[in-house]
């Protein structure tokens, strides 16, 4: 190229391809893995025509529309059609989520750290880091895309072609590849990686609401959000292979206003500007607790009104949720008024518990990154000159635990709270203490997730982000369980699966008191093992 | 008998098998400002890290006050002030409130005299941390550890990042608390600074500590340079032991540099005054040649006679 504003772009992206090169595999792994193992199991899950008939009621109830994306197939019906739709958005989220990922990290974080500002001191293009960044995006969703495809046709589904399979891979790295880019522009918006991150998740959230409550309504709306154009694909059906071409414009677009977001701007420097602030610190602003609590506000913000807009959205389609003579007439026209109202009940709270999981997974994720930054943090240096005033570290390590704590506990309770003013609609009235089961009943489960985090942040600070594995198996397990009909024991390996049906069934208190108490000591393991260690080296 | 602030013997730290302190032993007085010199990777920092209690000894002991630095770090912490190497602030504080929320951890308050010194030293405590240079976020760590009522003050390397009318505030202020006879421990690389300000000096290599004592004593142990012009040649210098590097000035007859151990200069001296000395220029170690000459040392293994 002889523009000077590219130069070194193919250097740089094989340079970030090398330095990410661990995480993309993780990432390859896990995402490829769980759509190969999933598809090999589907032929057995839905070998027969009884056990397709009722998976194909159940997926055709706002419920599940709501969680998976509509299902519009046409008899007859087979393994590799259901497989399409109830894999299709949750694939979906995985993509985004990894894109969002690579695509912060390859941009404002370099800024952040510094990296960017020596690498442009070199004989390097303007624009060539975010062309690297964006090729690199390219190439990860490209390969992962592939390689989706290639599981899909090695499963050989009953039902699946290669073209739909081909769809299948490429259409998620598309789309993938859109939320990317899209990332790739909040990062220019933003002026340091955490809003970005942040900002990114919150364009997700949007779009994925969106879809939510297009679907139930009406999946013709469905095209308004970006979100929904994955379900418009219509795998191993029609194979519609133009979606892709508006995931690919959409991510151009968005490439396009982020390359000029960034020559209008300086290295370090965001288009949401960052404004001078307080002279003195307020009187609140006092000790550790203030601290963290004060660097996690703006997080915490967004998540609190992240999980009571999630809450209250599922809480909105409960109405249709739970209207069975939608979805069974037959059965309405069985059984009397009353007998319907109850079974209506149960849908809901079945709904719901299925939510709680939705719940609970997500609160407990920035409750672990709060419990995580006890060495992030530290890492950064940050701790070092508190370590040298009179705060001792069972001060600083609860400090964070609260905190920790505070949002995961809110959080639960407020998407069960949005949930339930939202659910108000419904013609069936079901009361709050009953809704709160869920939460009493999962909150245990939170905090041992989150205590088994901090054992690891106080054992093996280096490792410490492996914890990860325990919500993103929860969450798969759980969510996809039933209808992977996982055995009891694979559902088991986390806190979330000991926990019963609730706000369906009653609370286990003693098994939630038992929980509690392993939580507790935990924690206590934990401080034992952070109060006799060094302090993490920057 | 002198109050020792700090007290550290034959202190070790190991990280997995790398030893990173292997001997450090030096003691820190009531009233003084101690200089804590070496290069970088030395084991400074490590050393400091010890005696705040974020790093804990392999072997050796540390106190503070009396206390040890390990189980009683929080009561240490309350009369001590420090100020890191590499200053990191969270970016969405602003400086002012850093300075503030430092201070109140060591339960002070915001007072006049911080006010004087964010005057004295041009800082603007309203930007947001992220947005604060290396210099910047060092002045935030020296303002509030300045401002803060202590007993003790461990500065690690502070004026790195300074400019030097910078550094002179810095020093002016460091002076003032000796005056107040409070106790200093400074680790630094710049010598002159050193050489200024410290009454003793411990000089650290490799993990252990090498020597220690006043820049006098120190001096002691080395060579003087002495330039002298004579009326009549003093071709016997050479014969003196202890003489050394003798260069005959190309231009002035009778005139000669030599370097002479410090034990020596007395038999020099002698010889220099029995051929009717005309004019002499003698010049002191600095503390950059003893810091040169342990170095050197160190690369080549053996004490050489270089210099």
């Amino acid at each position: 190229m002889h523009n000077s504003n590219f130069k070194q772009a193919g250097f740089l992206t094989r340079f970030y391809l090398r330095k990410d090169w661990f995480r993309i595999i993780v990432w390859l792994v896990c995402i490829v893995g769980l759509m190969g193992v999933a598809a090999g199991k589907f032929d057995s899950l839905y070998g027969t025509k009884s056990a397709m008939k009722s998976i194909v009621t159940t997926l055709k109830t706002p419920a599940m529309v709501s969680l998976f994306g509509p299902f519009t197939a046409q008899p007859p019906y087979n393994s590799a059609l259901i497989y399409a739709m109830e894999m299709m958005v949750f694939m979906g989220l995985f993509m985004a989520m990894m894109n969002i990922y690579f695509a912060v990290r390859s941009t404002r974080a370099q800024e952040d750290s510094g990296v960017l500002e020596l690498i442009r001191a070199h004989g390097v293009g303007k624009h060539a880091p975010l062309i690297a960044a964006t090729a690199e995006l390219f190439i990860i969703n490209l390969f992962i895309g592939i390689l989706e495809a290639l599981s899909l046709i090695a499963a050989k589904m009953d039902g699946a072609d290669a073209a739909g399979s081909w769809l299948f891979g490429l259409g998620l790295a598309a789309f993938g590849f859109m939320f990317g880019c899209a990332s790739l522009l909040m990062a220019q918006l933003s002026d340091n990686s955490r809003g970005a991150t942040i900002l990114s998740y919150l364009v997700m959230g949007l779009l994925f609401l969106l879809r939510m409550l297009t679907d139930v309504q009406n999946p013709d709306y469905t095209w308004w959000s970006p979100f929904g154009w994955i379900e418009k694909l219509a795998i191993y059906e029609t194979n519609n292979w133009w979606p892709v071409g508006a995931m690919l414009i959409g991510a151009l677009l968005m490439i396009m206003i982020a390359f000029y977001a960034q020559a209008h701007r300086d290295v370090g420097a965001g288009l949401i500007v960052t404004k001078p602030g307080r002279k003195r610190a307020s009187v609140v602003l006092a000790g550790p607790f203030s601290l963290i609590f004060r660097l996690e506000r703006i997080s915490f913000i967004v998540w609190m009104i992240g999980m009571l807009v999630l809450g209250a959205s599922y809480g909105s389609i409960f109405g249709t949720v739970g209207d069975i003579m939608k979805t069974n007439p037959m059965m309405v026209q069985l059984m009397g008024g009353n007998a319907v109202d109850a079974a209506n009940r149960v849908v809901i709270l079945n709904f719901a518990s299925l939510l709680a999981i939705v719940f609970v997974v997500m609160s407990t994720i920035p409750a672990m990154q709060t419990v995580m930054k006890i060495n992030g943090d530290e890492r950064k240096g940050w701790l070092e000159q508190i370590h040298a005033k009179s705060v001792s570290r069972l001060q600083l390590y609860c400090s964070y635990i609260a905190v920790a704590l505070i949002t995961g506990v809110l959080g639960l309770l407020l998407g069960i709270l949005g949930m339930y003013a939202a659910g108000q609609s419904a013609d069936v009235h079901i009361s709050l203490d009953r809704f709160l089961q869920a939460f009493y009943g999962y909150l245990p489960a939170l905090l041992v997730v989150v205590s088994a985090t901090a054992v690891l942040a106080g054992l093996l600070p280096r490792i410490q982000t492996i914890s990860w594995l325990l919500p993103a198996y929860g969450f798969i397990s759980l969510y996809l369980g039933g209808l992977l009909d996982l055995p009891d024991w694979a559902v088991n390996l986390t806190p979330y699966g000991w926990v019963n049906k609730v706000p369906l069934h009653n609370v286990q208190w003693d098994l939630a008191l038992e929980m509690t108490a392993l939580a507790l000591i935990l924690f206590i393991v934990g401080f034992i093992c952070y109060k006799r260690r060094d302090m993490v080296e920057n | 008998m002198v109050e020792k602030i700090v007290e550290i013997n034959h202190l070790q730290k190991k990280f997995g098998k790398v030893q990173a302190l292997e001997d450090i032993t030096f003691d820190v007085r009531k009233g003084e400002v101690f200089g804590f010199i070496g290069p970088n990777g030395a084991g400074k920092s490590t050393t400091i890290r010890v005696l705040l209690g974020i790093l804990r000894a392999s072997g050796g002991s540390a106190t503070i006050f009396g206390q040890d630095v390990w189980h009683d770090a929080v009561a240490i912490h309350g009369r001590l002030a420090y100020v890191p190497g590499d200053v990191y602030l969270w970016p969405n504080l602003t400086g002012g409130e850093v300075i503030d929320l430092l201070l109140k951890l060591n339960h002070q308050k915001h007072s006049a005299r911080t006010d004087a010194l964010i005057k004295q030293f041009e800082f603007d405590p309203t930007k947001k941390s992220r947005t604060y240079s290396k210099g910047n976020r060092q002045k935030v760590a020296l303002i509030a550890a300045l401002s803060t009522e202590a007993d003790l003050y461990i500065f690690d390397e502070p004026t790195s990042g300074l400019d030097p009318l910078n550094e002179e505030i810095f020093q002016q202020n460091v002076l003032q608390l000796k005056q107040q006879r409070k106790s200093i421990l400074l680790s630094s690389h710049i010598l002159s600074e050193v050489e200024r300000m410290c009454d003793r000096i411990g000089i650290i290599r490799q993990g252990k500590i090498i020597e220690t004592g006043s820049l006098d004593e120190m001096r002691h142990l080395t060579r003087t340079v002495i330039t002298v012009q004579t009326n009549e040649p003093v071709s016997e210098l050479d014969q003196i032991d202890g003489v050394h590097n003798i260069k005959e000035d190309s231009k002035q007859t009778n005139k000669v540099s030599f370097s002479v151990d410090s034990e020596k200069i007395d038999a020099a001296m002698e010889l220099l005054a029995a051929k009717g000395i005309v004019s002499l220029q003698s010049t002191p170690p600095t503390l950059e040649d003893l810091f040169l000459r342990y170095y050197n040392n160190d690369s080549q293994g053996v004490k050489s006679d270089a210099q």
